[in-house]
């Protein structure tokens, strides 16, 4: 049966598989953090159930919710009706797009990236005083969190890929627009254009990403394809990073925050562990860990539309690392390193940053 | 509902605490069962006093107060059928207080089982009947409607562990019942009358728990059974043995098969597979038990019988029995999950009953269950979208529990009455035990305001 919305066409047949057994409220961040049943997978479900019943339209008053998730996919990995949420909801999200239904702040996002190269809207991007453009074995792409709001994680990673001599270039990058998919709308082609033009120019066999998200994009968009189809590899500093052993050590006691982008949606668990425990054999897990891993709360859009409720996520999160008690917290996404930052409370005494940023702070004291 | 009451609602609980927003609605309007109706409006108090205001307000003014654990009910105890006011308890989730030396925990209602087992678990100490949703299910909801589990045949149900109640009564009066004792005959039991009564009788906001030294050790078999006779003589022979496994569960041959054609298990497709569980303090202790359990597997013509000697062997038997469910959800748009008890001795004839209604309805009813405690889960499959299914589903449903009751057996172990057996009350209760039940609802709900439309005692 074809219903009115794309939606309906794509994901009917899941929507009627949730079997409201409710499973999802264990490991749904924003319904752990609102204990707001219309918010976590299930509600979502019912609420789509009937729209395509007819009963209820696609409009404003279902923006609350359906635009509140964090597209973190812990619902898929307990769902035991095997519902795919996150990519229901994605959909849902640009039918709503389509007929004049948004929340103001994806709105804004999408017109800043019409106008400007990055996704804060910002003019200038931090130098990095690094070369660009330049024929390399390697291109490293940096993302918008890294070049405007983490730089000191970015330079830090740039001064280890310098300490390694890798062959790298940085480019004149532009924001690669995936994360409009995710909130009603599509990939930039103005955008995608230029970064493919821009690596491919520079003739490299491997981008190396700062930023998971991008990694995806590059990895699953077809805005992307060129990419692959030239025979690139797409991985993160994470993936890249495993290989090589800086002969750093530390006695801190290090626990790690898996990013959503990196582990559930690209199965990345054990690399980031295994560089971790290279440096500090005081490794410690966080209770949810892994698969199981707590959203720091920035995804999906919701840091930019549900600004209070992200760093209430993101405080849930730290409030595991508190509890085992961590002296440094580190993860492989800037995202969730600016997230977490901005949730720290002061009495909580342990620092955030990236493993890249962690292991050059070793790497210049030692 | 109008103007007014939400105002005084708001004043209550603070406007944060309370909505009529149509996602809430829509989100409130159903639980795991397939009965759906949407509230007025929800509240999410934050203390007993809150529940109190919200009752005496209710209780004048006439509207259906609903009180909602997780809302993982399967028999649609938690869906406001005449609408009214869902009193969502979620957010009094404090654990009180834990003393060990006295063994109690003191919890408010929305706590999450499976919190309770983990705040108990460095004492050693659990909280034992292990509701198959423990991971999202409140411990009001398990009080509320007397949940079980696959640990029942040796530590019964939530019933055996609920020593004290703080109940908020339809009127708003706050009532105490039971005793921080681990022994008290004091006046009438009023402690378990309120439990697994489906918030029909009042809203629990404290629960006080007897809870359990946690055995550290298990020893796990499976065995396969060519048929069902076979599998219940074992299930009878175990029970009466002397030996009481910590789990006793049963799979039948169409669940067996369904896990065969969606995974790469490839298990025998026998009419039964059992998989038992033992628990003590040592490993002596576990296997005495289990050698015993494995030898009336073998007397009882059990075609292969497998022992785990490794934690992981044990979760590769338990693979099948937890698997089931996941397995028909994937592959059915609707199950209606049904729950019923015999005698442990017609475990066979029930489930030979079972088989046959779903060849008579043209339906696939996978059965799996507690063969221990004579508990079985019937998962019937079908799509909601098709109404001869749907009516083909509604009189399968009324023959079995026809059956059921002919056995000797009830009409639910632990899912409860709800919506979707009120109509079968009849069959299992005589007019004396309705007429008892009509009348205690009606000395504490005389307004019939407090989840009205469970449970059959309004026909």
């Amino acid at each position: 049966m074809e219903g009115n919305y794309e939606f309906e066409k794509k994901f009917r047949d899941q929507v009627l598989r949730c079997s409201s057994c409710g499973f999802c409220r264990a490991v749904c961040p924003v319904f752990g953090l609102t204990k707001r049943p219309a918010l976590n997978a299930r509600g979502k479900m019912l609420i789509l159930k009937e729209v395509m019943d007819g009963n209820v339209e696609l409009g404003d008053e279902l923006v609350e919710t359906l635009f509140q998730c964090t597209t973190c996919a812990s619902c898929t990995n307990h769902c035991p009706s095997g519902v795919n949420p996150p990519e229901i909801i994605k959909q849902v999200r640009k039918d709503m797009v389509h007929r004049g239904t948004c929340h103001p702040a994806f709105e804004g996002m999408n017109r800043v990236l019409e106008e400007y190269s990055n996704i804060y809207g910002e003019d200038e991007p931090e130098d990095f005083e690094r070369e660009r453009n330049k024929k390399a074995e390697m291109v490293f792409f940096i993302g918008c969190v890294g070049s405007y709001r983490e730089d000191e994680a970015t330079l830090a990673t740039l001064n280890i890929l310098d300490h390694l001599k890798v062959d790298y270039t940085l480019i004149d990058e532009v924001c690669c627009s995936g994360a409009l998919e995710d909130v009603g709308f599509n990939v930039n082609q103005r955008l995608s254009r230029k970064n493919v033009d821009l690596i491919l120019a520079t003739g490299a066999k491997t981008v190396i990403t700062g930023c998971p998200y991008c990694s995806r994009t590059f990895n699953n968009k077809a805005e992307y394809g060129a990419l692959k189809d030239a025979g690139l590899d797409i991985i993160h500093v994470s993936q890249f990073l495993k290989d090589f052993d800086l002969g750093v050590k530390t006695d801190q006691l290090v626990t790690y925050h898996d990013p959503c982008d990196l582990g559930r949606h690209c199965d990345i668990y054990d690399e980031p562990r295994e560089i971790i425990r290279r440096f500090a054999p005081n490794f410690v897990e966080m209770r949810h860990n892994r698969a199981d891993a707590l959203c720091c709360g920035a995804g999906g859009g919701v840091r930019g539309a549900f600004a209070k409720n992200s760093i209430a996520m993101a405080r849930r999160r730290l409030a595991e690392a508190e509890e085992i008690g961590a002296e440094v917290v580190l993860t492989e996404c800037n995202s969730c390193v600016h997230n977490l930052k901005n949730a720290k409370l002061r009495a909580q005494k342990f620092k955030i940053y990236t493993t890249t940023q962690f292991l050059n702070q070793l790497l210049e004291t030692s | 509902m109008d103007k007014a009451i939400k105002q005084s609602l708001k004043d209550i609980v603070g406007a944060e605490n309370f909505t009529d927003a149509l996602i809430d609605r829509i989100a409130y309007a159903k639980d795991a069962s397939e009965h759906q109706h949407r509230p007025d409006a929800a509240v999410w108090p934050i203390s007993t006093r809150q529940v109190s205001d919200i009752m005496k307000l209710a209780n004048r003014e006439k509207f259906p107060v609903v009180p909602r654990g997780a809302g993982t009910s399967l028999a649609g105890l938690a869906v406001p059928e005449e609408g009214g006011v869902i009193l969502d308890l979620g957010r009094m989730d404090k654990i009180i207080s834990i003393n060990i030396e006295d063994r109690l925990a003191v919890v408010q209602p929305g706590v999450i089982y499976a919190e309770l087992d983990r705040t108990l678990s460095p004492h050693g100490f659990f909280f034992p009947p292990d509701p198959a949703s423990g991971s999202v299910c409140t411990l009001g909801g398990n009080v509320a409607t007397n949940a079980g589990g696959i640990k029942g045949a040796k530590y019964g149900t939530t019933k055996d562990y609920v020593l004290a109640l703080e109940v908020v009564l339809p009127d708003g009066r706050i009532l105490h019942t039971g005793s921080k004792c681990m022994k008290s005959v004091s006046g009438y039991d009023l402690t378990r009358l309120f439990v697994g009564s489906e918030g029909t009788l009042g809203v629990i906001t404290e629960i006080t728990f007897k809870v359990n030294p946690k055995p550290p050790m298990t020893s796990t078999a499976m065995a396969n059974f060519e048929t069902l006779e076979d599998a219940g003589r074992a299930v009878s022979e175990i029970m009466h043995s002397g030996i009481i496994p910590s789990a006793l569960e049963v799979v039948d041959q169409q669940s067996l098969m369904a896990i065969n054609q969606n995974t790469d298990l490839n298990l025998p497709e026998v009419e039964a597979l059992l998989v038992a569980e033992t628990d003590g303090y040592t490993r002596e202790e576990t296997e005495f038990q289990m050698t015993k359990i494995v030898s009336i597997f073998e007397k009882n013509n059990a075609t292969m019988t497998r022992q785990a000697d490794s934690k992981e062997e044990a979760e590769a038997l338990w693979t099948a029995r937890k698997s089931a469910y996941g397995v028909v959800a994937r592959i059915n748009n609707n199950l209606l999950v049904e729950d019923l008890a015999v005698p442990m001795s017609k475990v066979p004839d029930m489930l030979r009953s079972i088989s046959e209604l779903a060849k008579k309805h043209n339906l696939s009813i996978p059965t799996v269950g507690h063969a221990g405690d004579g508990n079985l889960h019937p998962v019937v499959c079908f799509d909601g979208t098709d109404p001869d299914q749907v009516r083909r589903v509604e009189e399968a449903s009324e023959e079995l529990f026809k059956k059921v009751i002919e056995l000797g057996g009830t009409l639910t172990g632990e899912h409860g009455i709800g919506l979707a057996k009120a109509h079968f009350m009849v069959l299992e209760h005589d007019e004396v035990s309705m007429d008892v039940m009509r009348s205690m609802k009606t000395l504490f709900d005389p307004n019939n305001i407090l989840n009205p439309g469970k449970m059959g005692l309004e026909a």
